[in-house]
């Protein structure tokens, strides 16, 4: 599309739509929706992790009153499973227990009060089984099988270069094993949907959620529909995050069977607790490395084995597994590759989608030997990052794959650099001996962009545009809007390829009557995504709007130009007609304004077997420096500063590209230091705000940020996605940083007070106290609350 | 069923008189009674902050407040952050500084931040700590911390 004369809003700070209504308490979530006669739902779910079910006492939730229906297995219409990708789950339980939180039954009542109280009232009859929790152990012989099929789901791998002459070169070789633990996504508006029948042939589904299709299609499922009578609607989504790309389906499904068997609408909103219970989490994982360098400090090779703990049932956890294994050498130049990432059954949380995807684990752990490499060569860690990140010159990735031009690693990593102060700070003097320690720490990332070559299928999407009799513009997409700013990324969009003011475009929340499946809004793919959709439309639109124009202006319809809310004859600006006016020309003469859009991702050939070949048709690139100062005492993480290069392409708009980057950091961080999932026996015990800590305005770092602009991706306009490239080094700089102030290797995550404490051993200021002491005594002198 | 109690109340100026259960929470009073939806639920433990509504001129989580507690007393919800038609200084910097993500904890924050703006609070350390019991998981708190810097200095030359 030729750019006009008149410069556009891409790349600006207009008001984002969704803002003001949102500042003002008037945007409508699903828990602010009510119809007459509505109902409301809970789940009664099982307290065992592994168990034999003999049956479920109802009678007990059915005399509550105001109870109108209590429903089991029995009581589907269609099909009783709710997995994404293997039917492995089933939404309410038939005769076996796998995780604590698997749906007994659920009740639909009057009041949210007497659906809790039914819930609370069914008993299962469960008689206990073996249960397995540490991925590790599930994989060995005679370990308690979760399903029938055995533990391991499924090994992914990469095999390339000739490993046995990369051993001979390398001078020094690094091996550790990194635990690296789960995060929950405690977005603030807990998962909620409401249901609502039109008798048993059709039902309209409105609920907070990233993926309205896999909600229609697991909704249809459930109720043995055809797709075509499932409606669902996205609501105002309070945040994501990942947990609401799968995760509302199971809510959605159970709303739908309550409102078909009492005919009545349903809303179903998870309290707190069992939101956190229940739903999906980042993986807990398991890291082994085995990388060797050169004296030259070049990488020669890298060994990585992942085993992910998908919980009872795999969700998305292969595909989770799919983004780690290719993602498991961060952007680094390395001749000779071995990756093993096993999927594991457990009887512990499913592991699902979370900001990342698989990726921030192993790039942890990646950054974390990179550290150790540069100790053992004797390098500063920037410098070896500078010897072997890819660059124009070096293009290979993992995969094999070769990356287009401009690859801007070494450019990102520089900037980042430059921004920290990196040289300066690494030049000052700093006092050892005092109890608060400062360091600073890298933490890089390559993102392949968009769906995996698995989900290639998934990878289209779908947009609507019509051009109202008055010049506003309608625009409808297949992505969401949960916080991150698609509604501002596809307003800007539409409006700089229409050539309008953004205020004149609305963009509405998907609809899935309204636009074809655009699979699910994930892999920082929306803005990518459905702009580009939306340019295929705004571009058939104009095969009708230009002749109007130039019917308008005179001129021949290849003349058109727009921009500033005119049409205008190119090369003679002053020549020009309002776009309004267009638009009501249209509407006189009965013109079609309305035009569809679509997109699909370029095919790519990739081999599963070696794991070689093109994962992701293009990649985002990031480098991230975090400086923190400890408490050496106390194990006490400060994140004082990140600084953050990114390479997105071209920005479309920018206080939500910056919002984006701050949250994601923000986000890492506090996966890396202070959210910690402690499960006892597969239950969680910590679920809740209190005990689980997400980082409050007071622990928010000062947060530099650079943004390279290489244009030239595939995506509207040459950007690319940012959603996750933000999160994903973040935690990893972190650790850098504190093993860097503190002098030693931390290989577990979080990095929490008392892992802080117990990686400094003899280095903690008050070991000499506890030298020959019992160690209650010792316990007893460390004020750091420490794990039972 | 326990005798309903009578609670008579200024919210958001107006007077108001509703009868609610003794059990009942001032955040179900306001969303449900009232229809006041703009305050929002999001742990129901006082420890996220959604549901923060002005009592007596003071922030408080109104998960945690019984609904017969108020009566005397004057509350203000986000939806009477407004004067006049326009929206209270520090919504207009949420806006246009972009500290608006997913706007669930949004209305939470608002309500906090005119809190912290009618104490004439200034100092940005000061401003952080003060909004902690209001959690964001998007914004990474940066942009709301600077809207309301920017209200707080534009306050004080208002004043000045």
């Amino acid at each position: 599309m030729a750019e006009s004369a008149r410069p556009g809003p891409l790349g600006g700070r207009h008001e984002r739509p969704d803002a003001r209504a949102k500042v003002a308490g008037s945007t409508r979530y699903v828990a602010d929706l009510a119809l007459p006669g509505m109902l409301h739902a809970a789940a009664a779910v099982a307290p065992l992790a592994s168990a034999r079910v003999t049956g479920v006492e109802l009678a007990a939730a059915r005399a509550v009153e105001g109870v109108e229906a209590v429903v089991t297995a029995a009581d589907i219409p269609g099909k009783n499973l709710v997995g994404v990708i293997f039917d492995d789950q089933p939404l309410l339980v038939e005769d076996r227990v796998r995780m604590v939180g698997d749906r007994l039954a659920v009740v639909a009542a009057r009041t949210p009060e007497a659906a809790w109280e039914a819930a609370r009232l069914v008993r299962g009859r469960l008689e206990p089984l073996p249960a397995v929790h540490d991925p590790v152990a599930a994989l060995e012989a005679g370990a308690p099988r979760v399903h029938d099929a055995g533990n391991l789901v499924r090994t992914f791998r990469v095999v390339r270069g000739d490993l046995d002459r990369a051993l001979a070169r390398a001078a020094v070789v690094v091996q550790a094993e990194y635990q690296i633990g789960g995060q929950e996504h405690a977005y603030l508006e807990p998962q909620g949907c409401l249901a609502i029948p039109e008798g048993r042939d059709r039902i309209t589904i409105v609920a907070s959620c990233q993926c309205p299709f896999y909600v229609q299609q697991a909704v249809a499922r459930v109720l043995g529909l055809p797709l075509a009578a499932v409606r669902v609607e996205q609501a105002p989504t309070g945040g994501g995050f990942g947990g609401k790309e799968d995760y509302p389906s199971e809510p959605a499904a159970c709303a739908a069977v309550l409102a078909f068997a009492t005919g009545r609408p349903v809303r179903f909103v998870l309290p707190r607790e069992l939101d956190m219970q229940l739903s999906s989490k980042r993986h807990a994982v398991v890291v082994r490395h085995r990388w060797g360098a050169g004296r030259d400090g070049k990488l020669r090779f890298a060994q990585v084995e992942t085993v992910m703990d998908a919980g009872a049932y795999i969700g998305l956890s292969t595909v989770v597994a799919e983004r780690a294994n290719v993602s498991s050498i961060g952007p680094y130049h390395v001749p000779a590759v071995r990756v093993a990432t096993h999927v594991v059954y457990t009887n512990n949380l499913f592991g699902g989608a979370f900001r990342g995807f698989g990726a921030p684990q192993v790039t942890w752990a990646a950054e974390a030997t990179m550290d150790t490499l540069a100790r053992a060569l004797a390098l500063d860690p920037l410098e070896l990052r500078r010897r072997n990140v890819l660059d124009d010159r070096r293009r290979t990735i993992c995969t094999g794959q070769r990356l287009p031009k401009p690859v801007l690693a070494r450019e990102c990593l520089d900037r980042a650099a430059e921004l920290a102060g990196w040289e300066d700070f690494h030049a000052r003097p700093r006092a050892a001996s005092s109890a608060v320690r400062e360091g600073m720490g890298i933490g890089l990332v390559l993102y392949g962009c968009n769906l995996h070559h698995g989900g290639q299928r998934l990878d289209r999407s779908s947009a609507v545009v019509i051009l109202q009799p008055d010049g506003s513009v309608v625009v409808r997409v297949g992505l969401t809007e949960m916080g991150q700013g698609n509604l501002a990324a596809c307003q800007t969009i539409a409006a700089q390829a229409l050539g309008v003011d953004p205020s004149v475009v609305q963009v509405w929340q998907p609809d899935t009557t309204t636009v074809a499946d655009s699979g699910p809004t994930v892999a920082s793919r929306g803005a990518h995504m459905s702009g580009l959709a939306i340019l295929d439309a705004v571009k058939r639109l104009r095969t009708r709007l230009d002749p109007v124009a130039a019917d308008l202006l005179g001129c021949a319809p290849e003349r058109v130009d727009l921009g500033g809310g005119f049409a205008s004859v190119r090369g003679e600006p002053d020549r020009l007609v309002r776009v309004s006016d267009v638009a009501r020309e249209m509407a006189a003469r009965r013109i079609e304004g309305i035009a569809t859009g679509w997109h699909r991702s370029k095919a790519r050939t990739f081999d599963a077997e070696t794991g070689t070949g093109a994962p992701y048709e293009f990649y985002a690139i990031a480098c991230q420096i975090a400086r923190v100062s400890v408490d050496a005492e106390l194990g006490i993480v400060r994140v004082q500063e990140v600084s953050a290069a990114h390479d997105v392409g071209r920005v479309i708009h920018r206080d939500a590209l910056e919002g984006q980057i701050e949250g994601g950091i923000v986000q890492g961080m506090g996966w890396g230091t202070s959210e910690e999932l402690k499960l006892e026996a597969g239950r969680l015990a910590n679920p809740n705000f209190t005990d689980y800590l997400i980082p409050t305005a007071a622990d928010t770092p000062k947060i530099k940020i650079a943004v390279v602009e290489s244009g030239g991706a595939g995506g509207p306009f040459g950007a690319k996605g940012v959603g996750e490239p933000s999160l994903i080094p973040t935690a990893a700089a972190v650790r850098n940083a504190v093993c860097e102030a503190l002098g030693v290797e931390i290989r577990r995550l979080p990095l929490s007070p008392p892992t802080v404490v117990e990686a400094l051993g003899e280095r903690h200021p008050f070991a000499w106290v506890a030298a020959g002491r019992p160690e209650e005594e010792h316990e007893g002198l460390a004020t750091a609350d420490r794990e039972r | 069923m326990p005798e309903p109690v009578r609670v008579t109340l200024t919210l958001n100026g107006e007077r108001r008189t509703f009868h609610v259960p003794p059990g009942r929470r001032l955040l179900d009073m306001l969303r449900e009674d009232a229809g006041l939806t703009g305050t929002k639920e999001g742990c129901g433990a006082g420890e996220c902050g959604t549901c923060t509504v002005l009592l007596d001129g003071s922030p408080v989580t109104s998960c945690l407040v019984l609904a017969a507690s108020v009566d005397g007393h004057d509350v203000v919800t986000v939806e009477g952050l407004a004067r006049a038609g326009r929206l209270h200084p520090f919504q207009e910097a949420l806006v246009s500084l972009g500290g608006v993500q997913c706007g669930f904890c949004t209305p939470g924050i608002a309500v906090t931040g005119a809190a912290v703006l009618a104490r004439h609070e200034s100092d940005p350390a000061e401003h952080a700590r003060l909004l902690s019991g209001n959690l964001c998981r998007c914004t990474g708190y940066t942009k709301v911390l600077g809207a309301l810097r920017a209200a707080a200095t534009a306050g004080e030359e208002n004043r000045g």
